[in-house]
C-alpha cells in the first residue's frame, strides 16, 4: 500500500503465529515533545491550517482550521472523505501535521503525543473500535481515567449519572452491550479524565434514531458542564441544530465556517450538504 | 491390594510426572501466550530465553555454591533465580530496543516479527552455548526426594512404591505461585489492566494515555520472569542441556496454542493437555495394566504406544488437530 516492505501482509493472516487485531493503525506523534506558550487569545482549542496526512503518503488536509470555543459546542460536517476524522486525529496528534498547529488554552501542544494531549485535558472517542471490548464497563471507565492518580470514583459515579444504564452493566463485558450502550461507554471513558475538551468522532453512528437524540441530549447535558465539544457528525442537520460553531469540510480544506444557525439557514450550504 | 497398587504405580509414573512437566509447559506457554496478546507475535526465541535464564541461574548457583551458601534440602538455584530473572530481563530488554523496537517503529505486520524473532533466536542459542558449553549442566543440590519409593512401600505395605522428587514439588508449588501472581497482576492491578487494554485495541490505549512503550517493557519483564522460572524447573527436573530447551518449543507452542493463543488461562490448561498426552502415550502400561487385569488377560507386551523417542511427535499430532478442528484453541481469547 505505501511501499514499506515491513507492511506487506503476505503470511500474516496465521493466527497460528500472528495477532492483528487490536493493532495500532496510526503513526502518533512521539513522546518528548514539549508544549510552547504562545500569547493568549483565540480560541480554547485550535487546529490551526494544518496540512498532513497519514504516515509517508499523501496529504488528507490542506490548510484545514477547527477550533472550538470553551465550554461550545463545535460540529464538523461534510461528505464522505472529506477528511473529518482526519482532522480530529490531527488535533490530537494521532497523525503529525506537516504544517500548522494545534494550541491548546494559549500553548502550542503540536509537538505533544496523544498520552501528554490527555494530560493536557482532551479527550477523544473514536468512530469506530472506542472501547476495550475484552474488558467491563468499569475497566473501560478505569482505563479511561488511566493518568489520574486522585480518588476517580466520583467521576465514575457523575458518568453512571450520566448514563444510568451502564450502572447496572457495570461487570459486563463491554464487547457484549449493545451499538447505543457501547457509545455510552465509549463517551464516558473519555469523560473520565474529567477533560476540558471531548472531541467526538460520530459519537451517533450506527445507533437507532431515538438513541441518537439520547446521545444528543446527553452531550448538550455535558457541553453545560463547561466543558468544550469538538465533534465530527453524519447528521449534519441535527448536529448543526445544537451547534454554536460549524465547519463544513471538503477535500480536507474549509468550505463554510460559520455558526450552526446561520449555516443551517445557508441556502448554499442546505443545497449541497443538507439535501435541500 | 491390586487396585491400590496399580493407583500408586499410576502415580508414581505418570500421574506426578506429568504433572510437574505439564507445570513447566504451563509456565513456558504463559510466556509465549503473553507475547502472542500484547506484542502480537509468536516468540520463537521463547525456548532460548528459557535457556538463557536457565543458564544465569545456573552460573549464579556455582557461585553460591562456591561460597559455600545452600539452602538445606532446597536447591540453591531457587537463592539464584532473582539473578537468573535480572538477568533475563536485561537480556530481553536489550533485544527489544536493539531490534524489535524498530519494527514497532516502522509499524512492521506482525509476520515480520515472526521471522525476526526466530533470528534472535539463533542468537540467543548461539550466546548460551558460546558461555555455557552444548553440554548436559548439573546443579541441582538439597534433598532428592520428598518421598522416597522405599519409605514409602515400608509405610504403606504396598509392593509398589511412590517417589516424589523435590523439584516436582518444587515445581508444582511454584508454578501455583507465579500463576496466581500473574492473574492478580493482570485482572486487578492497574498496571496489568493497561497491558490488557493494550492487548485489546493498541489505539484507544494511547488515547487512554497509556504508554505502549512502558506496556511493552512490563509484558518483556514478566516474560523474561516466566522464562527463567520455567526453564530453572525444568532444569532441575531433567538437566540442564541448551539443544533440549530448543527443542521444548514445540510442546511450549502446542500448548499455547491447544489453549488458545492469547489466553493466560488456555496456556495453564493448553501445557498440561500436551504434558499428559505425552506422558501417557509414551508410557509402558504393562505394569499398571498387570495389577489391574486378571492374570490369565495379562498383556505379554510392554503397551507402550509410542517410544518416548518420538515424545514430540505427540505435541506435532496435538498441534496438527487442534490447527484443523478447532485453531483458536480451547479458550479462543485475548491476554486477560
Amino acid at each position: 500500500m505505501t511501499g514499506n516492505p515491513y507492511h506487506d501482509d503476505r503470511g500474516n493472516k496465521d493466527r497460528s503465529i500472528t495477532n492483528p487485531d487490536g493493532m495500532g493503525t496510526t503513526r502518533p506523534v512521539k513522546g518528548g515533545g514539549v508544549a510552547v506558550p504562545v500569547e493568549k487569545g483565540g480560541p480554547f482549542l485550535i487546529g490551526d491550517a494544518m496540512t498532513g496526512g497519514y504516515g509517508m503518503g499523501a496529504d488528507i488536509l490542506h490548510e484545514c482550521t477547527i477550533a472550538v470555543e470553551k465550554g461550545q459546542i463545535a460540529v464538523i460536517v461534510g461528505p464522505n472523505g472529506a477528511g473529518k476524522s482526519t482532522a480530529m486525529k490531527a488535533v490530537f496528534g494521532m497523525l503529525n501535521v506537516r504544517q500548522g498547529s494545534v494550541r491548546l488554552d494559549g500553548e502550542d501542544i503540536t509537538a505533544l503525543s496523544p498520552q501528554a494531549r490527555v494530560a493536557k485535558g482532551m479527550a477523544f472517542v473514536p468512530q469506530t473500535s472506542n472501547i476495550f471490548t475484552s474488558m467491563t464497563v468499569e475497566e473501560n471507565l478505569e482505563m479511561g481515567a488511566f493518568l489520574r492518580r486522585d480518588d476517580i470514583r466520583p467521576t465514575m459515579e457523575q458518568v453512571y449519572d450520566l448514563f444510568p444504564i451502564l450502572r447496572d452493566k457495570r461487570s459486563q463485558m463491554a464487547g457484549e452491550l449493545s451499538g447505543g450502550q457501547r457509545q455510552q461507554v465509549a463517551v464516558g471513558r473519555a469523560l473520565m479524565t474529567e477533560p476540558q475538551v471531548l472531541m467526538l468522532d460520530e459519537p451517533t453512528a450506527g445507533v437507532s434514531p431515538i438513541v441518537m437524540d439520547e446521545l444528543f441530549d446527553r452531550i448538550i447535558e455535558v457541553a453545560r458542564t463547561g466543558i468544550s465539544i469538538l465533534m465530527v457528525e453524519q447528521n449534519a442537520r441535527q448536529a448543526l441544530a445544537i451547534a454554536d460553531k460549524g465547519y463544513v469540510l471538503v477535500q480536507g480544506a474549509n468550505r463554510y465556517t460559520d455558526t450552526g444557525e446561520a449555516l443551517l439557514a445557508d441556502p448554499d450550504v442546505r443545497k449541497s450538504f443538507l439535501g435541500g | 491390594m491390586d487396585f491400590l497398587n496399580a493407583i500408586v504405580a499410576f502415580s508414581n509414573f505418570v500421574l506426578i510426572p506429568a504433572t510437574a512437566y505439564g507445570a513447566q509447559l504451563a509456565l513456558g506457554a504463559l510466556g509465549v501466550t503473553l507475547i502472542y496478546g500484547i506484542l502480537r507475535f509468536s516468540n520463537f526465541a521463547h525456548g532460548d530465553t528459557m535457556a538463557f535464564g536457565a543458564m544465569v541461574t545456573i552460573l549464579a548457583t556455582w557461585g553460591l555454591q562456591g561460597a559455600g551458601v545452600s539452602l538445606g534440602v532446597l536447591p540453591t538455584a531457587l537463592l539464584a533465580l532473582p539473578v537468573g530473572i535480572a538477568g533475563t530481563a536485561l537480556l530481553v530488554l536489550g533485544t527489544d530496543r536493539a531490534i524489535y523496537a524498530f519494527y514497532r517503529e516502522q509499524r512492521a505486520k506482525p509476520v515480520v516479527l515472526v521471522i525476526v524473532s526466530m533470528g534472535v533466536m539463533f542468537m540467543m542459542n548461539g550466546l548460551v552455548r558460546f558461555i555455557i558449553g552444548p553440554d548436559d549442566q548439573r546443579f541441582a543440590d538439597g534433598a532428592r526426594f520428598i518421598v522416597k519409593a522405599r519409605d514409602f512401600k515400608e509405610w504403606s505395605g504396598l509392593r509398589e512404591g511412590l517417589a516424589i522428587k523435590t523439584s516436582q514439588g518444587i515445581t508444582i508449588v511454584a508454578a501455583v505461585l507465579v500463576v496466581i501472581l500473574l492473574f492478580w497482576f493482570l485482572n486487578r492491578t492497574r498496571t496489568g489492566k493497561s497491558m490488557r487494554a493494550y492487548s485489546d485495541n493498541e489505539d484507544l490505549a494511547l488515547l487512554s494515555g497509556i504508554n505502549p512503550e512502558r506496556v511493552v517493557m512490563i509484558t518483556w519483564i514478566i516474560v523474561a520472569a516466566l522464562a527463567t522460572v520455567a526453564g530453572v524447573l525444568y532444569g532441575l527436573d531433567k538437566s540442564f542441556k541448551p539443544f533440549t530447551y530448543f527443542q521444548l518449543l514445540l510442546p511450549i507452542f502446542a500448548s499455547a496454542i491447544v489453549g488458545g493463543l492469547g489466553s493466560p488461562l488456555g496456556a495453564i490448561v493448553g501445557g498440561f493437555v500436551i504434558a499428559f498426552s505425552e506422558v501417557t502415550i509414551t508410557y509402558a502400561w504393562k505394569k499398571v495394566l498387570t495389577y489391574l487385569m486378571p492374570d490369565s488377560l495379562d498383556p505379554s507386551g510392554l503397551v507402550q504406544l509410542l517410544s518416548t523417542d518420538y515424545k514430540f511427535a505427540v505435541s506435532f499430532m496435538i498441534l496438527v488437530i487442534v490447527l484443523l478442528f478447532r485453531p483458536t484453541g480451547i479458550f479462543s481469547g485475548r491476554a486477560g
